[in-house]
């Protein structure tokens, strides 16, 4: 017997397990989810890690100052960038070198003199912080070799270049 | 599946009212809602989430300086192996006084291990970076380095050897850098 055939207007999918691994999924990427720093946020340059085969040692995120040697994507220009992660002690530390409030920023420029001096207050505020030199893998190693001059100067012997794994 | 080919738009809802009298009671067994907005914003977040994570985290490489002293350690000439980074960033390497001579980045790794086990804890390797040379190459002979010590350490321990590294970083003169630039 013929039938009239029923017009299909639409269709239903139990959307539950796409939905549980979505949120799975989900879950994940919120958990793992590492966010900008306010110095990184504002910084105006890309470093380019060097390349290194793999190492279990990463970066830590405490206790910890950061000489950045960066290229400013606008101007091209080379420079030192400084920041101490700890939020009171970089307070601390501006303090005790008399910054201005312009000044207080997350993530300061800066020259050797300046980097010198901020090294020294670095140490004296926590003289556990490590130092990491995080520079662009196409600057020229006399930026870097200055950098390590001063950390030397300073006693700080032992320091981090921070590098990228060779995929 | 209950109301199939329905459609999303509230199922068995119409069917209150004049029935509702006449018959008995359904007793409901579930109810479904309709997860397609959830679904929506679940995906908005979830593809957010997915491209901010950076799933690279920087590493770190161990690097040690000798504290500032002005104190010339004696080093036996012929133990001394030092490495080169030139600014265009070609490496060298030359053996006690010996001229420098150019080695490939490939090689490397298999030369430092030959001369370690050769000469055990002696030899004293020195790099000297021209100041010109690229960060990134720096770090690349520091890595293949660090790689070599790793076989070295374990080929030294197989002969009952404890193996004592002698690095340093050394500046460059520069007499040695136009040296360098004449090869």
């Amino acid at each position: 017997m013929p039938k009239i055939k029923k017009k299909r207007l639409g269709f239903v999918i139990d959307m539950t397990p796409m939905v549980d691994v979505t949120f799975l999924l989900l879950t994940f990427f919120m958990f793992t989810a590492k966010f900008k720093t306010e110095a990184e946020a504002e910084q105006k340059f890309v470093i380019k890690r060097p390349y290194a085969s793999a190492d279990t040692s990463k970066l830590p995120d405490k206790d910890i100052a950061i000489i950045k040697v960066g290229i400013d994507t606008l101007t091209g220009d080379t420079s030192y960038y400084y920041t101490i992660v700890n939020e009171l002690q970089r307070r601390q530390v501006y303090e005790n070198l008399n910054f201005t409030t312009e000044q207080r920023k997350p993530q300061v420029k800066v020259g050797l003199d300046l980097l010198d001096q901020l090294i020294m207050q670095t140490r004296i505020t926590g003289p556990r912080t490590r130092f990491a030199i995080d520079g662009d893998r196409r600057i020229r190693y006399k930026w870097i070799e200055d950098a390590i001059d001063v950390l030397r100067k300073n006693n700080a012997t032992a320091f981090n270049f921070v590098t990228e794994k060779r995929q | 599946m209950a109301g199939g080919g329905g459609g999303l738009e509230v199922p068995e809802r119409q069917r209150r009212g004049k029935q509702h009298s006449k018959r008995k009671k359904k007793k409901r067994l579930g109810f479904r809602i309709d997860m397609t907005p959830m679904v929506d914003i679940v995906f908005l977040l979830l593809t957010f989430f997915m491209y901010t994570t950076t799933m690279v985290t920087p590493q770190v490489m161990e690097i040690s300086v000798p504290k500032e002293v002005e104190e010339n350690v004696e080093v036996n000439q012929a133990n001394l192996f030092t490495l080169y980074v030139r600014g265009d960033g070609k490496l060298f390497f030359s053996m006690g006084t010996d001229e420098p001579q150019p080695i490939a980045f490939g090689q490397l790794r298999a030369k430092v291990v030959e001369l370690n086990l050769l000469r055990k804890n002696k030899l004293i390797t020195a790099f000297k970076p021209s100041p010109d040379a690229p960060y990134g190459a720096i770090v690349q002979v520091l890595d293949i380095l660090n790689q070599a010590e790793a076989e070295i350490i374990r080929q030294l321990q197989a002969e009952g050897i404890k193996r004592e590294r002698k690095f340093a970083f050394v500046k460059i003169s520069p007499e040695e850098v136009e040296k360098l630039k004449g090869l």
